[in-house]
């Protein structure tokens, strides 16, 4: 647990010194602009609260793929993998505690996008569930996190690393379901988004902005949660046999 | 003797890079720290210090031999070996730049499984002990080279450790703050603590180390005291004379043992390089009359130069 709090402490001061933290809450409120203006013009205002839910989702994988999935490789060409390797730390716990952070800190979106609906449209978050929906959030953050490890695991053994993150952002928002249901998506692809938990996440999201009860929350949160756990724990063994072959191969430190 | 603070035995590492021909970076190195020394590894670059250093710390794997912290491997036993060890790399980078310096220690501490309270206080012990308090709170991207040297220091040292590996520590550190690092590694000795000192600065390694290693692509070339070393190759002998005539001059030259004399200033240095060739020539300057005889051993540094070398940047 401490080292979890290291990395999560590290991590917020990080933020709070890099402005360059912030890009992704400047971009979710031009996200949600845009998607407002969409379902507007195409006369859908049942979809404007689905809109706004996309940018925070957004952020979060963004989060991931742009910051979490770097973490390492940033601390590698810093000359501050070795170090911490050489600490009696966790390595995968630091981490996690880095990324949940960051996820943290992405959530604020949803304040930054309910915002920008009231101000520019008038257009308020449906809180038809508001215990389900706090919830998701928190248990797709978690996931998220966990997902982070295995991207950050996985990462740190590419020399272009940025040219997979930046890349695999737009195929995941369509595979995972934020910006339009993974339900309205070709038959044959919907098996592949069944697998990834931000699908399960953003339908659980939209659901809980309607009036209907939502059906098989705890089994659906439940899904979220377990696919989440799955990508830390295959995150973890990643990271450790990464790290093993770093070792071995003289690769802790780049040069 | 009790256990060795570390022990290495046959340690080989060999790298194999992409598209190149492979790196023997050690070569079968063996080496004993008793407990409370400060042990020099000398060397020029690329002579294997930092890949020892990096084994050691549990961050390389070797491909062949074994190591011991305090009696325990470095390969199959590192969660009970890192709590033990604190690592000083060299060089700018190794910190985080944004944060400020006490941010900087304050998480290393953290990963020592120190408290919250623990790790503010030994943060502000050590940055006052490095004399960076003025500047503690300010970023690190701000501070000098040897600023940066001192706060990774601090942070090789704010897990308490009981072995420290320091691989060119007093890089970029200038002469006065060099001399205060000195005298710091001193103290630590006196605190029981055990270094391990990689340098090539033969001044550092003499001044502060109680044994020095000197080691030559990948191998050992000797271990001994600093002063040992000298008279490893003590046959290497000179003597300072004044008040020697020219004439006498060129009989000792011509004198079995005897590599070169210079002449300089009024006086002149002879250089031995035989065994025994000093005793003859010693006898024949005090016959000559000679104002001033002065013999010496040589420095570490040339100590170094006749063991390993002068190759220049030759890597």
């Amino acid at each position: 647990m401490r080292d979890f709090l290291a990395g999560f402490g590290l991590e917020l001061r990080i933020i709070r010194a890099a402005p360059d933290a912030f890009i992704p809450l400047v971009t979710a409120p031009f996200f949600a602009l845009i998607f407002l203006s969409i379902v507007r013009q195409s006369g859908r205002p049942d979809l404007q609260a689905d809109a706004l839910m996309a940018p925070v989702l957004m952020t979060l994988w963004w989060i991931a793929l742009q910051h979490a999935g770097n973490l390492i490789t940033g601390d590698r060409w810093q000359a501050l993998l070795e170090p911490l390797i050489a600490t009696p730390a966790s390595l995968a716990s630091v981490l996690l505690g880095r990324i949940t952070a960051l996820m943290g800190f992405g959530l604020i979106s949803f304040f930054e996008v309910w915002a920008i609906g009231e101000l520019v449209y008038g257009v308020s978050i449906p809180f038809e569930h508001p215990g389900a929906l706090a919830l998701t959030f928190l248990v797709t953050a978690f996931a998220t996190a966990g997902t982070s490890v295995a991207f950050a695991a996985v990462f740190v053994m590419s020399r272009n690393a940025y040219t997979f993150t930046n890349s695999l952002g737009y195929p995941l928002y369509l595979l995972g379901g934020v910006l339009v249901p993974v339900a309205i998506l070709p038959g044959w692809i919907q098996p592949v988004s069944s697998g990834i938990f931000m699908s399960w996440a953003a339908d659980l999201l939209r659901a809980s902005l309607k009036a209907p009860p939502i059906d098989d929350l705890w089994q659906r949160l439940g899904t979220v949660a377990l696919l989440g756990a799955v990508s830390f724990v295959l995150g973890r063994l990643i990271l450790f046999h990464v790290m093993q072959r770093m070792r071995a191969k003289g690769e802790l430190a780049a040069t | 003797m009790g256990t060795p603070a570390v022990e290495v035995e046959e340690i080989s590492r060999v790298f194999e890079p992409r598209k190149k021909p492979e790196v023997v970076a050690l070569d079968g190195v063996s080496l004993t720290i008793p407990p409370g020394e400060i042990h020099g590894l000398l060397g020029p670059n690329g002579a294997g210090k930092t890949t020892l250093v990096k084994i050691l710390s549990t961050v390389l794997l070797p491909t062949s031999g074994r190591a011991r912290v305090l009696g325990m491997d470095v390969v199959d036993e590192t969660k009970a070996v890192r709590p033990q060890i604190g690592i000083v790399f060299g060089g700018e980078r190794g910190l985080y730049w944004r944060l400020t310096g006490r941010q900087n220690l304050e998480y290393w501490g953290a990963l020592y499984k120190l408290s919250a309270r623990e790790t503010k206080e030994r943060t502000q012990r050590l940055i006052e002990r490095v004399g960076l308090a003025e500047r503690a709170d300010e970023r690190v991207e701000t501070y000098s080279r040897g600023m940066k040297q001192r706060l990774h220091l601090a942070r090789g040292l704010v897990g308490d450790a009981t072995v420290l590996f320091l691989d060119e520590p007093t890089t970029g550190m200038d002469p006065l703050a060099a001399r205060e690092f000195r005298t710091l590694i001193a103290e630590l000795r006196d605190e029981g603590r055990t270094i391990l000192l990689a340098t090539h600065d033969m001044m550092e390694a003499e001044t502060v180390c109680d044994r020095v290693t000197l080691i030559d692509r990948g191998k050992v070339v000797a271990t001994e005291s600093p002063r040992t070393l000298g008279r490893v190759i003590s046959r290497f002998q000179r003597i300072d004379v004044e008040g020697v005539d020219g004439p006498v001059l060129d009989e000792i030259r011509a004198l079995d043992g005897v590599s070169s004399v210079t002449v300089a200033d009024g006086g002149a240095r002879i250089e031995v390089d035989e065994e025994g060739a000093t005793l003859v020539v010693l006898a024949r300057v005090v016959e000559a009359g000679a104002s001033s005889v002065k013999t010496s051993l040589p420095s570490l540094e040339e100590v170094y130069v006749q063991l390993i070398g002068d190759r220049g940047l030759e890597l």
